[in-house]
């Protein structure tokens, strides 16, 4: 068969709308799930044991389900239970950042606690509280730890968002299908969906290398 | 009038008794040396003074604030003694100068300003004022100690605390970091010093204590105790480290 690039010209627009949805949702999920991220990996780090059993509880639920099983009942089951209605787009963000924020509250966990003990305690000993010692020290020794396994996430959730195709969430993977629903060129269609998601990931990577480069693990 | 004061002082550490009862007023001004073979609880009992470590019995009371108030209390101990450990634990991502500058600022809330002149204040005291724009990384060992030195001097302490203060240190690297310190006793700061250099112990010191499993085996003078050691264990220990 002839690769027909004329069919990838005439896709284009619409793969750019689907690209800017995703990138709207992997955006949102990212800044979303490193609050999160941060919020309950720390809990899990320092908090007294009943913030720990909740962070731990959350990040437990969330790795043990698959992310499609989690979008499906936030979209159709949880207006059924609780009378919540929400559009695709918003369940899909919601997802997105409820699990990323889980397997970034590992990530944040792990790299706080990987820090030398005897840095706290040098930030202690002069007389801070706890939180001003894991701001202004270990927080910043610990980010560039986290920084090669957060890319790894950050991919992930990217890439994660194609699954919101299920809910009918209009990004990129779910206009190749309607694309191709209506030329049936899988090979042209799919090729150009692939390539769109290689720039986004590409782009990522190159952030956090320049990131990564500029603050060095110490 | 005494600023620290150890009254009954336990401390375990899980089944393991470190401290046991032990009794111990220290007065301003005294440099206070302490040894004894590892394990005799010498660490933990300066540990105890900042409340790095919670004490399991007894009472602890420094400059007039019990270690078992309230957290805010414990950081007013804090801010009062200043600490230095054996391995130094310099913030790496900060320039020498941003260390020592770090507790006027981020605990004395002082602009960045003041907070940088006091600093390289501190860090000429300390005989560092080139090396200011250096990481640690980049200082040697005896530097860095002088460094954490001055940055433990910044929050302005009335009693410093020195664990093992040279013990990571190469020989000819040691005798800097304990000019330091004598100069800083000799301005009549309050020091407690657990250390095996028994010459400081004798030049700088104004009290020795011997450790042995958790109890004050021995409190004196030091040129006393280490020219004629009554105690059995005591002479057993300075031949080994003499």
């Amino acid at each position: 068969m002839e690769f027909d690039w004329s069919v990838v010209w005439q896709a284009l627009p619409e793969l750019f709308k689907g690209a800017r949805l995703t990138v709207l949702i992997a955006l949102a999920g990212l800044a979303g799930g490193l609050l999160i991220g941060i919020g309950a990996g720390l809990m899990r780090a320092y908090g007294n044991a009943a913030l720990n059993s909740v962070a731990f509880l959350y990040i437990e639920i969330i790795r043990g389900t698959p992310i499609i099983v989690q979008v499906m009942f936030i979209y159709f089951a949880l207006p059924l239970m609780a009378d919540i209605r929400i559009n695709p787009l918003m369940a899909a963000i919601v997802s997105i950042v409820f699990n990323a924020g889980a397997y970034i509250a590992e990530i944040v966990r792990g790299s706080f606690l990987s820090i030398h003990k005897g840095l706290k305690e040098a930030g202690l000993a002069l007389g801070l509280p706890l939180w001003k010692v894991l701001v202004y020290v270990i927080g910043p020794l610990a980010f560039r730890r986290m920084i090669p396994a957060l890319g790894n996430q950050f991919i992930v959730s990217l890439k994660d968002t194609s699954l919101f195709i299920v809910i009918g969430v209009g990004e990129l993977t779910r206009q190749g299908q309607e694309i191709m629903a209506a030329n049936f060129r899988a090979v042209e269609i799919w090729s150009a969906v692939a390539v769109f998601y290689l720039v986004m990931t590409g782009t990522l990577t190159l952030v956090l290398r320049i990131t990564e480069k500029r603050m060095p693990i110490l | 009038m005494s600023l620290v004061e150890f009254k009954n002082v336990t401390k375990n550490f899980g089944p393991i008794s470190v401290l046991k009862d032990v009794d111990l007023n220290i007065g301003i001004g005294e440099v206070v040396v302490l040894i004894g073979p590892s394990g005799s609880g010498k660490s933990t009992l300066l540990r105890c003074i900042n409340a790095l470590e919670d004490i399991n019995g007894g009472d602890l009371v420094v400059d007039g604030i019990s270690v078992r108030e309230s957290r805010a209390k414990v950081r007013l101990i804090r801010q009062e003694a200043g600490m230095v450990f054996q391995q130094f634990n310099l913030f790496p991502q900060m320039t020498a100068l941003e260390n020592v500058a770090f507790g006027p600022r981020r605990v004395r809330n002082l602009g960045k300003a003041e907070a940088t002149e006091q600093a390289t204040a501190l860090l000429a005291k300390v005989g560092l004022a080139d090396r200011g724009h250096h990481y640690p990384s980049e200082l040697s060992g005896g530097q860095q100690q002088r460094v954490a030195i001055a940055r433990a001097l910044a929050v302005k302490p009335k009693l410093m605390l020195f664990d093992e203060p040279t013990s990571a240190l190469d020989p000819e690297l040691r005798h800097e970091v304990l000019r330091v310190m004598q100069s800083l006793a000799e301005e009549g700061m309050t020091m407690i010093v657990v250390t095996h250099e028994i010459a400081f112990a004798r030049q700088v010191g104004t009290r020795l204590i011997f450790m042995e499993n958790g109890n004050i085996a021995v409190d004196g003078d030091p040129a006393v105790l280490l020219d004629n050691p009554e105690n059995p264990r005591l002479r057993e220990f300075l031949q080994h480290v003499h």
